[in-house]
C-alpha cells in the first residue's frame, strides 16, 4: 500500500513543471513580426480590397436609397425625414471603416523599409507603396466629400497625438488625395495579367470623379483625358447587358462579389413578389422614369412622342433596361401592376397564376407600380436564396466620359471631343455607333446652360441604381430641392385606383409630368387632381449637405467641431 | 477488513478518458454497480462458499479468511471474542453461515449478518452492541428500553451516545443500524443522548419501552465550520467578510441552474436574469460592480476553479462567498469580483443509504405584454399614418369601410380580412418538467462514497417545433483513509446537456411586435406568407432546429500526507474537458397564395434556402496545486499557516462548417450539401497563470484575532516584464464578548458579539487573450484572376487590428470592510452587517481612441472606480413545542462611481465617464410633450420634423457652452441617475410542525431607476407591426380633447419620429421597484412508523413554487426581470417525492 501512495505521489511530482506563460495567439498574427515577406505585403494589401472600404454603408442598397430615383413604400430615409444625426449608425460605420483602411495603408507605407531589408525588390515596393496610396487618396476622397473638413492622418500616430488632432481643411487634404493619387497613377501597372488589382487606369478615374466632386474641373478634364487616352477601355455594346456581365471591359474599377466565397448582397427587396417570392419594396421612383427623354431626343413634357398612358413607350432603351415595362417578363413571369391584371403569366411553370404584384391583390405590392429591371440577372431569386453576386463596379468608363464631358462644359471649354464623350455614352444606349446620327438622338454642341442641363440628366440616366446619384444631388446642391417634394405613388386601395384611374381612362399616368431647370419631374397635377397619391412627405434639411461627426469623436475630443447645424 | 466498495472504482483508472461515451458508461456503470452490491450481498452472501487451506484454524484466521473471500466485514470486540481459540472445522469449503456456526455453537458468541457485516457478540445482550466502550452495570431489575437514533433526515446514527442520567456507567452506543437497548430501566429514568455535531437530548422513560430518537443538527452558529479559501475555518474565527448558505436551502427552490437559485439567498449577491428559457443561466456579481470589463466572480468548486452551472444543487453540501477583500485574496489574481467557493456533499458517515427525489410541475409564464385589439389596430395604424403623412388622407393605410367592418367581413372572408393572435397561436399557457435526482452515499473507515445523478427535462412554451432542455448531471466524490498519516479524495463529475431550440432566432420579438392583420394560414389550409414571408408561424414550424450538445467533464485527485499533527501536505490535481457541438439545420419553408394550397409561390424570411451549420468547439483546463498547512493550538494561541503554488493552463479551439442550398431536408449532415456556398473556419486560444500565495492566522484567547494573506500572480495575458503583480491583505477580529468588561455588564441576551476589519489588495486581468500584442487579423478579398476570368477567386488579407500598449499590468481592486457578527438570546437571533468600499485602479479599460487612428480600441491600464455599499443579514430561529421556526432577510446595497478614466468615455444610453455612476442612464431632459405648435416655434428641437405631440426634449447646452438652439446629441444630454439595482433583499422563513414542513422565500430590489423601453412603447415596429395596449387611450392625438392631450403619457403615433421620441430622457423612466415571491415549498413527511415497515426510512412529499407572484410599477404586462424580445418569466409549480433507504 505504501508503495502504491509513493508512487502517486512521484506521479504528481514529475507532472509538476512551471506552466508557460510565455503564450502568442494560435490563429492570429503579431503585427510585430509581420510585413517581412512578399506573401505578408500582399496579404495587406489585399486587405485594401474588401467591399466594406468601398462601400458607404454596409449595405449598398442604402446608399441608392437616399436618392430620387428610389422609392420604399410609404418609408423616408434619414435625409427625407430630416432625421439625420451624429448619432445615425451608419456614419460612425462609415467613419471608423474608412480610416481603417487608412491606417492600415499607413502600416504599409511605413513598413516598406522593412520588406527593403528583408530582401524585397524595389519594383515589387513600389507597387506596394502605389496601391497604399491609391487606397489613401479614395478613403480621404470618400471622407471629405462626406464630412468636408476631416483630421488628415499621414503617418502612424499615436494616442496622445491623435486626442490633440482637429480638423484640417478641406482644401489641405484634397491636396493630399491628387498627391497620393499621382503617385498611383505614376506606379500602377496599367494591366494585370494575373489577380486584377488597382490600375493606373483605376487611378486616373477615381482622380477625375473627385475632382470633379470637388469643382476642380481642370484637373478632373485633364485626368478623365489621360484615362481616356491609355485606349484600353471600351464601353460595353449591350447597355442591359452590361449589368449582368462579371469582369465587363467597361469596368475600369471593381471589387468581385462570389456566392461560392461568402461575398454577396441580399436583393429580396428588388424582386416582384409573383412566382419568386420577393419582396418589391424598394422601387424606382416615377420621377426616374419621367427622366428618360423619349426616342426624340426631347424630355416627356416636350416631346409629342410621349403617351403618359404607356410611359414605356418611345423612350430612351435604358428606361425599359432599368424598369420593367408592364406586361414583359422579369426572372420567368410577367409583371404587370394594374389592379385589373388578375393573373399572370408564370413562364416557369407555364401556367397563369395570381398576381402578386398590383396591390389589388396584395397589399405590400409596389406602391407605386414600377420595379427595378437593370442588373436583375436569372441567378437572383429562391435558388440563390435571394442573394446577387454581380460585381460591385466601384467607377466604368461611360462615367470617365461624363466626367469629361461635365468638367470641359463646367471650364466651358465645349468643343467636339466634349459632344462625341456625351455621344458615346447615348449611341451604346441604342445599341449603335457614335457616329450613326440617324439612329439615335445624338446631341450637337450647344449652350453652356443647356449642355449643364444635358450631361446631368444623362449622368442620372445612365448611371441609376448605381448609387452615383445621391453624390450627384449634393455636389449639384439640388438634393434640397428634389427631396423634400412629396413622393407620388398609386391610389389606393384598388378600388378607388379603378374609380379614379383606370375607368376613366388614364392609366397609367392621367397627366404628363412636368419637367423643371433641374430636370425634375413635378408631379402636382396628378396630385392635385386625385390621380396618385402621396406616398410619403419628404424633409431635407440643408445641414445634410455636409454630414455629421459621429458624436463620439467630439465628445473624447475637445479640438474636434462639428459641423453646422447638428 | 475488506474495502468493499474501492474495487469498482479502479475502473476509472483503467478507462480512457478521451472517449466521451465510455466516461458516460461507465459512470452510469458505477451508479448501478453500486446498488447492486447494496442490494445483491445481503441476499446472497451468507450462502457464499469459502475455501480453507486447514481444517483446523484459529479464530482470527477463520475472519480474516471470510473478509478477503466475501464482501463482509467481521465486526466483533477483542473482549468478548477469544479470537485466538482453536477450531476444527468439518470440510475445507463450506458456506460462510456453516463455519460460523461450527465455530461458535456452544459458546456464549452468537453471529449475526447485518447488511455486510457479521457482527460477533455475547448472547446475552440481546441487540448487538458493538463496541462496548461503556461498562455495563450488573443486571437489576427494570425494563429494558429500545429504539433507533436518526438525523432529522431519518438517517441512522452510528454511535450515538445514550446513558442514563445521573449514571454515566450505564449507557451504550447505537449500532449500525442506529439501535441501541439498555435494559433495567426503571421508569422515571431519564436517558441522555448525545452525538458530536447534534443537539443533546434528554428523554425520560416514563411508560415507554420503545424510545425513537431523532437527532437534530446543532445549529450552534460559532462552532460551524466553514469553507474559506484552500481550507475550513470555525466561523468564530473569521475574520473576513463571508457569507454561506446551507446547500439543502438552494435545493429546496428547486431551480434548474444554481445560478438562478441563489437570486436572494445571500447579501451582497446580485443575480440577474432576463427570461426563464428551459436552461437560462442567471448573471452574479458580488458586492457590485468594480470594473468595466469582466466582473464575473470567481468559482471555486472542491478547491479548484469551475463553473457554477455545472452543479446541481441537491449535489451542494454549502456555498460560501468570499467578499472582501482579506478573504478573497488569497485566490488573488482573478478574485476582485468576489470568490463562491463551493463544496459538493460526500459521504459522511459509513450508512448506507439512496435517496431518491422526483418532481414534476410545470412552468407558466408570470405576465405577458398584450396588445390593442383589432378595431383599435386598424384605427391606430391609420392614425399613425396621417401623423406621418398629413397629404394622405385619413384612411391610408385601411379604408373606411375596412376600419368599421373588419370584424365582421373577417367571418366571411378571413384570408383578406385576418385577425391573428400570434401570441395565442405560438405560446402554450404551460410546459411541462420534470426532475430526478438518485444519490447514494455509504463507506467504511477506509473508503466513503457518495454517488449521485440527476436528471432534468424541461419544455419551452411554443406549440409548435418546442424548445426542449435536457441535462444529466453524475457525480462521484470518493474518500479514502489509508492510514493515520496519508488520505486521498478522488473525485469525478460528468455534465450533459442537450438542448433543442427553433432555428428561428426571432421568435418572441415577432410574437409580441407582429401586426394581428395578416392571416397565418389561407382558410384553404395553407400557410399564408404575412406580409412577404415573415410568418412567424410558419417560420418557428417548418424553419427548422438548432440543437446543441454540450459534454463535461471533471475530475480532482487530492492526496494529503499528514507526517504529524496539524502538519499537512496536499497536492491536488484537477482537469476538466468540455467538449460541445451544435448544429444549426436551417430549412428552406414556404408559403401559399391564397388561392392555391399546392403552389409555393415564397419562401419565409431567413427559410429561403435550407443550409446546415455545425460547429465543435472543446476546451481544457488544468489545475494543479501543492498546499502545506499547518494548524497548532498552544495553551491560548492559535496558529494556522498555509502555503501554497497553483498553476492553471487552459485551451480553447473550436471548428465550424456550414453548406447552403441543400436540396433535402431529411440530412442534416455537410456531405450531403451541395459544394458551393461552403463555409468553413476555426480559431483557438489559450491562458495559463501560475501563482504563489501564503497565509497567516493568529488567535490569542479566542479574543484576539489576526489574519494575513499574500498572493503573487502571473498571467500570460501580459507581457514577461509586466507579468507579475502581488496582492496582501490583513484582516483583524475581536471578540469583545469574551473580554470581561463586557461579560461583567451581565447582558444575558448578548451571546456573541465581534469586530472584524479588514484590508487588501485583489486583482483583475480578464481583457481578451492577447492584449499586449499588436494582433494581425485575417481577412478575406476577391479578385478575378485574369482579364477574361469571370469566377472571382478568394484571397486571404491580412491587417493588423489592435493598437498594442506593451506595459499593460493588472488592475487592482482595493477593498476596506468593516463589520460586525453579533449573536443573542442564547443563539436564536443572529446579525452580521458589513460596510465596505472598494477602490479599483490601473483599470483595464477599452480605451475610447479617435476613429482615426484606425485600430480598434486598446486595452490601457487607465481609470479608477469606486464602489461603497453595505451588506445586512439577520435570522431568527426558535421552536415552541412542536412548532420549529426560522426567519432570516437580508439587505445590500452599492454605488459605484467612476473615477477618472484616462480621459475616455464610454457614452450610450448607459454611460461610464468620470463623474457618472457606472452605467449610469444618460439621455435628455423632457418637459412632457409638445402640446401646441407655439410651444414648437418657440423651442429648440431634435430634428425639422417634430410636430405636436412630440416628446419635447431640453436645450441644456451647445458648443460653446450655452443653449444653442439646437437639441444634439453632443451637448443636451445630461446624467440621469444610475440604472443598476439599488437596495436588494431577500429572505427566506422556514417553519415546520410535526411532520409537516414549510418554507418560502423572496427577494426583490428596493429601488430602480428603469425606462419604458422601445420594445414597450412602439407604436408598429418595422412600420407594419403591433400597438402595444399601453398605449391606447393614454397618447397624445389630434382625435384628443386638449384636456386629454395634456394627461397623456405616451406622444403621438408616429413612425418617421418614433425612435427620436424614444430616444432616452427622463421622460420614459420609473421606478423599478419590485417584491418577488421566489419561492413557497409546503412538504408533509409521512410518520416513520409507517414507513419503516416498508424499509423506508423516509418518506416526504411536497407542492413547491417558484417565482409565483411580483409586486412592481411596470407597465402591465412587463415582468421586471423581462428582456424586451426574450422568453418569458416564468412561474413553476411542482409536486414533488423524497424517498430515503
Amino acid at each position: 500500500m505504501k508503495k502504491y501512495v509513493v508512487f502517486i505521489l512521484l506521479t504528481i511530482f514529475s507532472l509538476y513543471s512551471c506552466n508557460e506563460l510565455d503564450l502568442s495567439p494560435l490563429d492570429q498574427g503579431s503585427s510585430e513580426n509581420w510585413y517581412s515577406s512578399e506573401t505578408q505585403f500582399e496579404m495587406a494589401i489585399n486587405d485594401f480590397y474588401r467591399l466594406a472600404f468601398w462601400y458607404y454603408t454596409p449595405t449598398p442598397h442604402d446608399h441608392q436609397q437616399w436618392s430620387d430615383d428610389y422609392t420604399c413604400r410609404n418609408n423616408r430615409t434619414v435625409f427625407t425625414s430630416g432625421t439625420f444625426n451624429s448619432e445615425t449608425g451608419f456614419v460612425k460605420t462609415f467613419w471608423n471603416n474608412q480610416y481603417k483602411s487608412i491606417g492600415r495603408a499607413i502600416k504599409v507605407i511605413e513598413n516598406l523599409e522593412r520588406g527593403r531589408e528583408n530582401g524585397i525588390s524595389d519594383t515589387k515596393l513600389k507597387q506596394y507603396e502605389a496601391e497604399a496610396r491609391f487606397t489613401l487618396a479614395s478613403r480621404y476622397a470618400y471622407l471629405t466629400f462626406a464630412f468636408g473638413d476631416i483630421p488628415l492622418v499621414k503617418g502612424q500616430i499615436d494616442i496622445d497625438e491623435a486626442y490633440s488632432m482637429s480638423r484640417t481643411p478641406k482644401e489641405e487634404v484634397i491636396d493630399y488625395i491628387y498627391e497620393n493619387f499621382d503617385f498611383a497613377i505614376e506606379n500602377l501597372p496599367k494591366e494585370y495579367s494575373k489577380k486584377m488589382r488597382a490600375t493606373k487606369g483605376a487611378a486616373l478615374a477615381l482622380k477625375a470623379r473627385y475632382a470633379l466632386y470637388f469643382g476642380d474641373y481642370g484637373i478632373a478634364a485633364e485626368a478623365a483625358e489621360d484615362c481616356m487616352e491609355l485606349g484600353i477601355y471600351s464601353l460595353n455594346p449591350d447597355y442591359a447587358e452590361l449589368f449582368v456581365t462579371k469582369n465587363a471591359e467597361e469596368s475600369i474599377f471593381l471589387l468581385p462579389r462570389s456566392l461560392e466565397n461568402n461575398i454577396y448582397e441580399t436583393v429580396r427587396n428588388a424582386i416582384p413578389r409573383t412566382g419568386n417570392g420577393g419582396w418589391t419594396a424598394v422601387n424606382p421612383s416615377w420621377a426616374l422614369l419621367a427622366s428618360y427623354e423619349c426616342t426624340d431626343g426631347l424630355p416627356v413634357d416636350e416631346s409629342p412622342l410621349f403617351n403618359p398612358r404607356n410611359p414605356f413607350e418611345n423612350r430612351d432603351p435604358r428606361c425599359t433596361a432599368t424598369i420593367v415595362e408592364f406586361g414583359t417578363t422579369l426572372l420567368g413571369v410577367e409583371f404587370d401592376p394594374h389592379p385589373d391584371k388578375k393573373q399572370v403569366m408564370d413562364y416557369n411553370s407555364g401556367k397563369m397564376v395570381k398576381n402578386n404584384d398590383t396591390r389589388a391583390n396584395a397589399t405590400y405590392a409596389s406602391f407605386n407600380g414600377l420595379n427595378w429591371r437593370k442588373g436583375i440577372d436569372e441567378t437572383w431569386g429562391p435558388s440563390t436564396s435571394y442573394q446577387m453576386s454581380n460585381d460591385f463596379v466601384s467607377i466604368r468608363y461611360a462615367d470617365v466620359l461624363l466626367i469629361y464631358a461635365e468638367a470641359k462644359t463646367e471650364l466651358n471649354q465645349i468643343d467636339e471631343s466634349v459632344i462625341s464623350a456625351i455621344n458615346q455614352v447615348r449611341a451604346r444606349a441604342y445599341g449603335v455607333n457614335e457616329n450613326d446620327k440617324q439612329q439615335y438622338p445624338a446631341i450637337e454642341i450647344m449652350s453652356q446652360s443647356d449642355l449643364r442641363k444635358k450631361i446631368r440628366n444623362e449622368r442620372r440616366v445612365e448611371f441609376a441604381y448605381e448609387g452615383l446619384r445621391y453624390n450627384d444631388l449634393i455636389r449639384w446642391r439640388i438634393a434640397g430641392e428634389t427631396l423634400s417634394r412629396p413622393q407620388p405613388g398609386l391610389l389606393h386601395p384598388a378600388s378607388l385606383l379603378r374609380e379614379e384611374v383606370v375607368n376613366p381612362g388614364l392609366w397609367f399616368w392621367a397627366y404628363t409630368p412636368q419637367i423643371d431647370e433641374n430636370g425634375i419631374a413635378d408631379f402636382s397635377e396628378l396630385l392635385n387632381n386625385n390621380k396618385a397619391q402621396v406616398l410619403s412627405q419628404g424633409d431635407w434639411d440643408d445641414r445634410q449637405y455636409l454630414w455629421p461627426i459621429p458624436d463620439e469623436e467630439i465628445i473624447i475630443n475637445d479640438n474636434m467641431v462639428q459641423n453646422p447645424g447638428y | 477488513m475488506k474495502i468493499n466498495i474501492s474495487s469498482d472504482h479502479f475502473l476509472i483508472k483503467k478507462s480512457e478518458f478521451n472517449d466521451l461515451f465510455k466516461i458516460m458508461k461507465i459512470c452510469f456503470f458505477l451508479l448501478f454497480v453500486f446498488v447492486f452490491q447494496m442490494m445483491a450481498t445481503n441476499i446472497e452472501a451468507q450462502d457464499a462458499v469459502i475455501n480453507l487451506e486447514s481444517n483446523t484454524v484459529n479464530v482470527r484466521m477463520l475472519i480474516s479468511e471470510i473478509e478477503k473471500q466475501t464482501d463482509y466485514l467481521v465486526v466483533y470486540s477483542n473482549r468478548e471474542v477469544n479470537t485466538s481459540r482453536e477450531v476444527t472445522l468439518k470440510k475445507k469449503s463450506d458456506k460462510v453461515s456453516e463455519y460460523l456456526h461450527q465455530t461458535f455453537n456452544g459458546t456464549d458468541i452468537g453471529y449475526e449478518f447485518e447488511n455486510n457485516y457479521i457482527v460477533l457478540s455475547r448472547k446475552a445482550q440481546e441487540t448487538a452492541s458493538i463496541l462496548t466502550g461503556l461498562t455495563q452495570t450488573a443486571q437489576q431489575l427494570g425494563k429494558t428500553v429500545k429504539g433507533s437514533v436518526t438525523d432529522s433526515n431519518g438517517e441512522p446514527i452510528i454511535g450515538a451516545t445514550i446513558v442514563l442520567k445521573g449514571d454515566a456507567t450505564r449507557g451504550t452506543v447505537t449500532d449500525i443500524d442506529g439501535n441501541y437497548s439498555i435494559p433495567n430501566i426503571k421508569d422515571n429514568d431519564v436517558l441522555q443522548i448525545t452525538y458530536v455535531g447534534m443537539k443533546a437530548q434528554e428523554v425520560n422513560t416514563s411508560g415507554r419501552s420503545t424510545i425513537n430518537v431523532i437527532m437534530e443538527a446543532d445549529i450552534e452558529l460559532l462552532d460551524e465550520v466553514v469553507v474559506v479559501g484552500y481550507g475550513t475555518m470555525k466561523k468564530s474565527d473569521l475574520t473576513g467578510a463571508i457569507a454561506t448558505i446551507d446547500g439543502d436551502k438552494l435545493a429546496q427552490r428547486n431551480a434548474t441552474q444554481l445560478s438562478t437559485a441563489l437570486q436572494g439567498a445571500i447579501p451582497g449577491l446580485m443575480v440577474t436574469r432576463s427570461n426563464s428559457e428551459p436552461g437560462a443561466t442567471a448573471n452574479i456579481k458580488i458586492r457590485g460592480i468594480t470594473t468595466i470589463g469582466d466582473s464575473d466572480p470567481l468559482v471555486i468548486v472542491d478547491g479548484v476553479p469551475g463553473d457554477i452551472n455545472m452543479i446541481h444543487s441537491k449535489d451542494i453540501e454549502s456555498i460560501t462567498v468570499l467578499k472582501d477583500a482579506a478573504s478573497a485574496s488569497i485566490y488573488g489574481s482573478r478574485a476582485a469580483a468576489g470568490v463562491i467557493v463551493i463544496s459538493t456533499k460526500r459521504a459522511k458517515s459509513n450508512v448506507l443509504s439512496l435517496n431518491y427525489d422526483f418532481n414534476y410541475g410545470m412552468e407558466i409564464p408570470t405576465s405577458q405584454p398584450k396588445n390593442v385589439g383589432i378595431q383599435r389596430y386598424l384605427e391606430m395604424a391609420n392614425e399613425l399614418r396621417y401623423n406621418d403623412n398629413p397629404n394622405g388622407g385619413e384612411y391610408q393605410e385601411y379604408t373606411q369601410e375596412q376600419v368599421n367592418n373588419w370584424v365582421d367581413m373577417n367571418l366571411t372572408d378571413p384570408d383578406t380580412y385576418p385577425i391573428t393572435d400570434w401570441r395565442e397561436l405560438l405560446i402554450r399557457n404551460y410546459a411541462p418538467r420534470q426532475s430526478h435526482t438518485l444519490s447514494l452515499s455509504g463507506g467504511n473507515n477506509f473508503v466513503k462514497t457518495r454517488a449521485s445523478l440527476n436528471y432534468d427535462d424541461i419544455d419551452g412554451l411554443l406549440t409548435v417545433n418546442n424548445i426542449n432542455y435536457k441535462r444529466y448531471i453524475a457525480t462521484v466524490n470518493n474518500d479514502f483513509t489509508f492510514n493515520k498519516y496519508l488520505n486521498a479524495s478522488f473525485d469525478f463529475n460528468v455534465k450533459r446537456t442537450e438542448s433543442y431550440e427553433p432555428s428561428q432566432t426571432n421568435i418572441w420579438y415577432m410574437i409580441r411586435a407582429y401586426s394581428p392583420a395578416y392571416a397565418w394560414k389561407w382558410s384553404h389550409g395553407g400557410l399564408a406568407d404575412v406580409k412577404g414571408g415573415n410568418n412567424p408561424y410558419g417560420r418557428v414550424k417548418e424553419g427548422g432546429s438548432n440543437q446543441g450538445w454540450f459534454t463535461k467533464l471533471g475530475g480532482r485527485l487530492a492526496i494529503n500526507f499528514t507526517p504529524i499533527e496539524g502538519l499537512k501536505f496536499s497536492a491536488v490535481a484537477s482537469p476538466n474537458y468540455s467538449i460541445s457541438k451544435t448544429k444549426i439545420f436551417n430549412l428552406q419553408a414556404g408559403y401559399t397564395g391564397s388561392d392555391n394550397p399546392s403552389n409555393v409561390i415564397g419562401y419565409f424570411q431567413d427559410h429561403t434556402s435550407t443550409s446546415l451549420s455545425e460547429r465543435r468547439y472543446d476546451n481544457n483546463d488544468l489545475t494543479t496545486q501543492f498546499l502545506l498547512t499547518y494548524d497548532k493550538k498552544l495553551k491560548r494561541h492559535g496558529l494556522n499557516f498555509l502555503a501554497g503554488n497553483e498553476n492553471y493552463s487552459y485551451f480553447y479551439e473550436n471548428l465550424s462548417a456550414s453548406r447552403d442550398l441543400y436540396e433535402l431536408k431529411e440530412f442534416p449532415y455537410l456531405s450531403i450539401g451541395p459544394r458551393t456556398l461552403i463555409d468553413n473556419g476555426g480559431n483557438a486560444h489559450e491562458i495559463a497563470y501560475r501563482s504563489f500565495f501564503g497565509r497567516f492566522a493568529y488567535s490569542y484567547a479566542n479574543k484576539y484575532l489576526f489574519q494575513a494573506n499574500y498572493r503573487y500572480d502571473g498571467s500570460s495575458r501580459f507581457h514577461r516584464d509586466f507579468r507579475w503583480g502581488g496582492f496582501p491583505s490583513i484582516s483583524l477580529g475581536w471578540v469583545l464578548s469574551e473580554e470581561n468588561f463586557i461579560k461583567n455588564i451581565n447582558f444575558e441576551n448578548l451571546s456573541f458579539l465581534k469586530l472584524r476589519a479588514s484590508y487588501g489588495t485583489l486583482g483583475n486581468e480578464r481583457i481578451g487573450n492577447y492584449p499586449y500584442q499588436a494582433l494581425i487579423d485575417f481577412t478575406h478579398s476577391l479578385f478575378y484572376d485574369n482579364p477574361s476570368s469571370t469566377d472571382a477567386t478568394y484571397h486571404n488579407g491580412a491587417a493588423q487590428i489592435q493598437y498594442a500598449i506593451k506595459d499593460l499590468s493588472w488592475e487592482t481592486t482595493k477593498s476596506y470592510d468593516i463589520g460586525l457578527d453579533a449573536v443573542f438570546f442564547n443563539n436564536k437571533m443572529s446579525i452580521t452587517a458589513d460596510y465596505y468600499r472598494k477602490e479599483t485602479n490601473d483599470m483595464l479599460l477599452d480605451l475610447k481612441i479617435p476613429g482615426y487612428v484606425g485600430f480598434a480600441n486598446p486595452q490601457q491600464n487607465t481609470g479608477k472606480m469606486f464602489t461603497k455599499g453595505f451588506d445586512f443579514e439577520a435570522t431568527w430561529r426558535d421552536e415552541i413545542g412542536d412548532f420549529r421556526y426560522s426567519i432570516s432577510a437580508n439587505l445590500s446595497d452599492f454605488v459605484s462611481e467612476m473615477g477618472d478614466l484616462g480621459g475616455t468615455q464610454f457614452i450610450g444610453n448607459k454611460v461610464k465617464f468620470e463623474g457618472s455612476e457606472f452605467n449610469e442612464w444618460y439621455g435628455y431632459l423632457s418637459d412632457g410633450l409638445f402640446l401646441s405648435q407655439e410651444d414648437i416655434d418657440n423651442s429648440a428641437t431634435l430634428n425639422s420634423n417634430v410636430t405636436v405631440g412630440d416628446v419635447k426634449f431640453l436645450d441644456i447646452s451647445g458648443p460653446d457652452g450655452e443653449p444653442d438652439g439646437l437639441i444634439s446629441s453632443e451637448y443636451d444630454r445630461v446624467l440621469l441617475g444610475g440604472s443598476l439595482p439599488r437596495f436588494m433583499f431577500g429572505g427566506t422563513i422556514t417553519g415546520g410542525y410535526k411532520d409537516f414542513d414549510i418554507s418560502m422565500a423572496f427577494q426583490g430590489v428596493g429601488k430602480q431607476n428603469v425606462r419604458i423601453t422601445s420594445g414597450m412603447a412602439t407604436a408598429m415596429p418595422g412600420n407594419w407591426g403591433h400597438i402595444p395596449a399601453i398605449l391606447d387611450n393614454d397618447y397624445w392625438s389630434s382625435f384628443n380633447t386638449e384636456e386629454e392631450n395634456a394627461k397623456a403619457r405616451y406622444p403621438r403615433l408616429t413612425y418617421v419620429n418614433g425612435s427620436s421620441n424614444l430616444y432616452m430622457s427622463d421622460f420614459w423612466m420609473f421606478n423599478g421597484r419590485y417584491f418577488r415571491m421566489k419561492n413557497l415549498t409546503v412538504g408533509y413527511t409521512l410518520p416513520v412508523t409507517l414507513t419503516q415497515k416498508v424499509n423506508i426510512s423516509r418518506l416526504r412529499f411536497y407542492i413547491s413554487g417558484n417565482d409565483l407572484f411580483c409586486l412592481s410599477k411596470y407597465p402591465t404586462g412587463w415582468d421586471p426581470e423581462r428582456g424586451d424580445s426574450s422568453y418569458p418569466i416564468t412561474s413553476s409549480l411542482l409536486f414533488g417525492i423524497n424517498i430515503n433507504f
